[in-house]
């Protein structure tokens, strides 16, 4: 017995499988086997979404209409609220704008976190059947939801010039150069939201009603988001309003998207702070559920 | 007795023990409503012991026949085998690249077309795009599905599913072959291939093990049958012999009904 190697490598010619606690399984093979069949988890999202009739002309209208029609519904609740007679005119639309953009921003990391927290629950079949790195189940949610995500921004452009041009008063700022660092903040949202599609995943699978709760939970988490409003709204209610701002993983990494959009260079403080919750996300949620995915199978 | 170099799988000790519950799924709800009582929820909690301290090893080359009853662990064994799910205690060892056919269609989606689903299920097995188009026409060609192969998968028939699942399968170039029940939905045109191909692939000496509850099945194809019952291992040797005892013991006997894929 002893020739035989003890790994569980999925890719190495020999398995062992033998009993686990609660741990992590070796790291190395599991993001080698994962980087493998990461094809796997981008055509496995094309499938859902051409199955679910998005690759047709109406699913794609839909997919950016829906976040649309919600930002002119809050825009409207907002103006209302605020008392109409302070956001005619551009102040109006410039605060349309970055409702605009910042539902669209938010609704990619909402449907990242919601479509992940079904993933494993939905692919029941395939956990049963297959063994593969289950955590490719989550990162397919992502890719959908970027996918999802990705014509909002011509879509936006389009928006912003229709108001800048016919914009008199100047109040709606040109885009500036600091736009080139809109990748960059993709990627740190992308990655906070695979962390905590990873933590509603593995929640759902103990807590089948999870996805329900996480309804409510998105609606609120929206509102102390600074989507509907400027960070800086929050920052003047002092040390309560700091908390829900830098303590909410979405909240100065959604700003900064927010930001860029109108003219501004983000400031490093946000970007410092996005980071470590882009890391804090993808360290917990990566830990949560693959010390638990092997229990996936029997659970499900 | 063959050197353990040449062993493909070896089980040691096996068990595999789980949790169910009775009620329907596990909610927040549930948890939060019944956090105050313990005995409700002890209640509910069923332990099963779905594999209890099984051994075996199986030699490269061979076909393995495992029968028994319902609920005796067979399915859970393959897929203990397959590494999906780990056991409580003992330890599995496999040697080289697996395959399984544990249900038909992993992976598969049924609004899209075969030829779509072909990639989808390479993928999901763990075949990479180069790999993929290697197989691609063997696999079509296999499943032998015509015009059917650019149609949704909806609209296929059970036989015409499983045929294009087992085609994927097999073409997966595995050391090991897991196959659940599956050979049962061809026709028996196909039926014929699949034979000759796993023939094909015990000529490579790949190794295949296989849950059935065709008796025939076993008999024709297997070199070793194993029995199982309630998660233990009964019996293991030549294929007649012990699907005769079997039979015995479930008190059948040897007409054709019990033999044939039903």
């Amino acid at each position: 017995m002893e020739h035989v190697r003890n790994t569980s490598d999925f890719v190495d010619e020999v398995h062992v499988y033998e009993p686990h606690k609660a741990s992590l399984p070796p790291l190395g093979p599991y993001l080698k086997e994962f980087w493998r069949r990461r094809r796997f988890a981008y055509e496995m999202s094309r499938s859902t979404q051409k199955a679910s009739n998005f690759e047709t002309a109406l699913g794609t209208v839909w997919v950016v209409l829906n976040p649309l029609m919600l930002a002119l519904v809050y825009y409207v609740l907002i103006t209302i609220l605020s008392g109409s007679a302070s956001s005619k005119g551009a102040t109006g639309e410039l605060n349309l704008l970055h409702i605009v953009v910042g539902i669209f921003t938010w609704y990619y990391a909402q449907n990242a976190m919601s479509l992940g927290a079904v993933s494993v629950t939905m692919g029941g079949k395939l956990i049963l059947n297959q063994a593969f790195p289950r955590a490719l189940l989550p990162f397919s949610s992502v890719i959908s939801a970027f996918i999802m995500y990705l014509p909002s921004i011509p879509v936006f452009l389009v928006i912003y010039l229709g108001f800048y041009l016919t914009d008199s008063s100047n109040t709606i700022p040109p885009l500036s150069a600091s736009l080139v660092l809109l990748p960059v903040y993709l990627v740190i949202l992308t990655v906070t939201s695979f962390g905590l599609a990873m933590v509603f995943g593995t929640m759902t699978v103990y807590f089948r009603d999870t996805s329900r709760f996480l309804g409510y939970l998105l609606r609120i988490w929206l509102y102390v988001t600074p989507v509907l409003y400027l960070p800086s709204k929050l920052l003047h209610h002092g040390l309560k309003g700091e908390i829900l701002f830098y303590g909410n993983p979405l909240g100065t990494v959604i700003g900064s998207i927010t930001a860029l959009w109108e003219g501004q260079w983000p400031s490093v403080t946000y970007l410092l702070v996005s980071i470590a919750w882009a890391v804090v996300s993808l360290l917990l949620g990566a830990w949560l559920f693959i010390s638990r995915e092997r229990d996936f199978a029997v659970r499900l | 007795m063959q050197s353990d170099s040449d062993l493909a799988i070896r089980i040691e000790n096996l068990w595999i023990r789980y949790r169910t519950t009775v009620e329907a799924a596990p909610t927040l709800k549930s948890t939060i409503i019944g956090l105050g009582r313990k005995e409700t929820r002890k209640r509910q909690i069923r332990i099963v012991e779905a594999v209890q301290g099984f051994n075996l090893d199986i030699h490269n080359g061979s076909v393995i026949g495992v029968i028994g009853a319902n609920g005796a662990g067979k399915s859970t064994l393959l897929r203990a085998i397959a590494g999906i799910l780990p056991p409580t205690e003992g330890r599995i060892t496999v040697n080289g690249r697996v395959s399984t056919l544990l249900a038909l269609g992993v992976g598969f989606n049924g609004m899209l077309s075969g030829r779509e689903n072909i990639v989808l299920g390479c993928l999901a097995a763990g075949l990479t795009r180069e790999q993929i188009a290697q197989r691609y026409e063997v696999i079509t060609e296999f499943a032998d599905l015509g015009d059917f192969i650019d149609m949704p998968m909806r609209t296929y028939s059970s036989g015409m599913y499983s045929r294009l699942a087992f085609s994927v399968s097999i073409h997966m170039d595995p050391d090991i072959l897991l196959i659940d029940e599956a050979l049962s939905t061809g026709d028996a045109k196909f039926k014929e291939r699949s034979f000759a191909k796993m023939e094909e692939l015990v000529a490579q000496a790949r190794t295949i093990v296989i849950v059935s509850h065709a008796l025939g099945t076993v008999r024709d194809l297997c070199t070793e049958a194993v029995w199982m019952d309630k998660g233990r291992l009964i019996e293991r040797g030549e294929p007649g012999e012990i699907t005769d005892a079997y039979l015995r013991f479930v008190n059948v006997a040897a007409r054709p009904t019990a033999l044939e894929d039903v």
